[in-house]
């Protein structure tokens, strides 16, 4: 039974009830009539037989017709009698049954009162959740009594409000997305041409001054700079767009960690830092797509090159860790004050102002891997004493488990 | 010596393109779109067909992805590579009917660039 078409019954059976009610009231009215009809009749009889008495006492009327009279009026009160008894007992009856269905009646209309009541107010709260738990197309259908009626529609438009404002708010966000993607990818052509020249002048150092070279080096600085930074930028507004996707493949770990090494070989060399690499034997293979963990391992590499000091120490080293394997960037750097190590993995958060000057990051590096990190289905941690070192470690999720 | 034809509707790209390539001891030909490809390889205007394509993805008129679909189109089966602004443009960019030997990102690594180029036209 649907609640509306229960709701009806229950309203059908309380109309019927209340006509039986009224019938009952009508009843015991028509009672009291038949009553007062009966005790008059029964006066009336007695008045007659009477009458009849007095003359047959006198003897001056047919005394035969006197003693019939009397006769007739004593049957006849005992017919009256009968008959009230019988009205009595259909009255008693009706009023029973009346304030039986009166009752019944009341019931179920109450009930029916409380459910009309209850049913909305019902809607009203689980809709509530819904659109405090993000479903912003919660609803609630307007209707019972003329309150929750009110307090629907109130609810209905504070949702439409909702809706509008979230929509418009998606729509600036995916206006913002799309403008850093254009963005990104117009700004490309322009930085391969610099790009492309300054390594041309290079090409023919040789006939450089060394002021010449070390200008064309500062240009090529800025122009790997800029790329980092155009590349960072798309990967967070994608992550913000949820368009930051992953295609995982099983992967083996050691040449992911050689490969990224090596990217940094060079930068580590020119500082004078030592890079090395300790990669458990025999690790599984990991579940990952191999061009981001890379990415994520030249951040953090990138990280403990710019922010330690010249001779210093880099490790990456990677191991089974629980049901994963982790791999480690550690650094003998500055490290990180505790102050600062909440926020390092935030956007634009830096580590401390007086490093960040001779060091070339985005501030997005330790966000873009975190959002890598955990659409692996992993997750990336720090640790770090200032005078130490820092420690940034990340679990990969093996492969076929 | 071995032929490259050129497309980006920018003409910096283009000098760079060419000073690069020439330095490195190839012939290149430039066009400014995909619409000056497929016109100057069915006029003829190009003694025989280049012996690799170097083609922007998005140009006015006409883009290298779509140029290259008509040169398959017409049989021509020359090694192409794609140029893409695409940060992360991989084959699967790729439309799965076009015959692509692979993508540069820009900017441009032009050391693995020349390398590819040298792979495909040895």
């Amino acid at each position: 039974l649907s609640p509306s078409l229960a709701n009806r019954l229950r309203i059908g059976f309380a109309i019927g009830f209340a006509v039986l009610t009224a019938m009952a009231v009508i009843g015991v009215g028509r009672f009291i009539q038949q009553r007062q009809d009966f005790e008059d009749a029964v006066a009336r009889s007695y008045q007659v037989e009477m009458t009849a008495r007095a003359r047959l006492a006198s003897g001056d009327a047919d005394r035969a017709v006197a003693r019939a009279t009397v006769a007739a009026q004593s049957e006849r009160r005992e017919e009256l009698r009968d008959q009230i008894a019988a009205d009595t007992r259909d009255t008693t009856l009706l009023v029973a049954a009346g304030l039986i269905a009166g009752l019944t009646g009341a019931l179920l209309l109450f009930s029916g009162l409380i459910a009309s009541m209850r049913r909305p107010l019902e809607e009203l709260v689980d809709a509530a959740g819904r659109l405090a738990g993000g479903d912003r197309s919660a609803r609630v259908e307007v209707g019972g009594l003329s309150e929750t009626a009110t307090l629907g529609a109130a609810f209905n438009e504070i949702a439409d409000q909702l809706e509008l404002e979230a929509s418009q708010r998606d729509q600036l966000d995916r206006l913002k997305d799309e403008f850093v993607l254009t963005a990104s990818h117009e700004l490309r052509s322009p930085l391969t041409s610099v790009q492309g020249f300054a390594e041309l002048l290079m090409l023919e150092r040789d006939s450089l001054t060394p002021k010449q070279v070390e200008t064309v080096e500062i240009i090529l600085d800025n122009c790997r700079h800029l790329v980092r930074l155009l590349n960072d930028l798309l990967d967070l507004a994608r992550s913000d767009a949820g368009r930051l996707a992953i295609t995982p493949k099983p992967t083996a770990v050691a040449p992911l960690v050689d490969d990224a090494v090596r990217t940094m070989r060079a930068q580590t060399e020119s500082a004078g830092q030592s890079l090395t690499e300790d990669v458990e034997a025999d690790l599984p293979a990991v579940d990952v797509e191999a061009d981001r963990i890379r990415q994520i391992l030249v951040n953090l590499l990138t990280n403990a090159h710019e922010y330690s000091p010249v001779g210093a120490s880099i490790e990456v080293t990677a191991r089974v860790k629980g049901a994963g394997v982790e791999i480690a960037v550690t650094d003998n750097g500055p490290g990180i004050p505790e102050s600062q190590l909440d926020q390092i993995f935030e956007r634009f958060v830096r580590g401390d102002a007086g490093l960040t000057q001779r060091v070339g990051g985005t501030g997005l590096g330790l966000a873009i891997s975190r959002s890598l990190v955990e659409l692996h289905g992993g997750t990336i941690e720090v640790e770090s004493t200032p005078g130490v070192g820092s420690r940034f470690s990340f679990s990969l999720p093996v492969s076929g488990r | 010596m071995t032929r490259v034809l050129v497309a980006d509707d920018s003409e910096t790209i283009l000098l760079l393109m060419r000073t690069r390539l020439e330095l490195a001891g190839y012939e290149v030909e430039t066009a400014a779109d995909g619409q000056e490809v497929t016109e100057r390889l069915r006029a003829g205007a190009l003694e025989g067909l280049p012996d690799l394509l170097l083609l922007d993805a998005m140009m006015p008129r006409k883009s290298g992805i779509d140029a290259l679909r008509e040169l398959r189109a017409a049989g021509v089966d020359t090694p192409a590579l794609i140029v893409s602004a695409h940060q992360d443009a991989t084959d699967a960019d790729a439309p799965s009917d076009l015959e692509v030997s692979g993508f540069v990102n820009k900017p441009i690594d032009f050391d693995r660039l020349l390398d590819e180029i040298a792979a495909l036209t040895s």
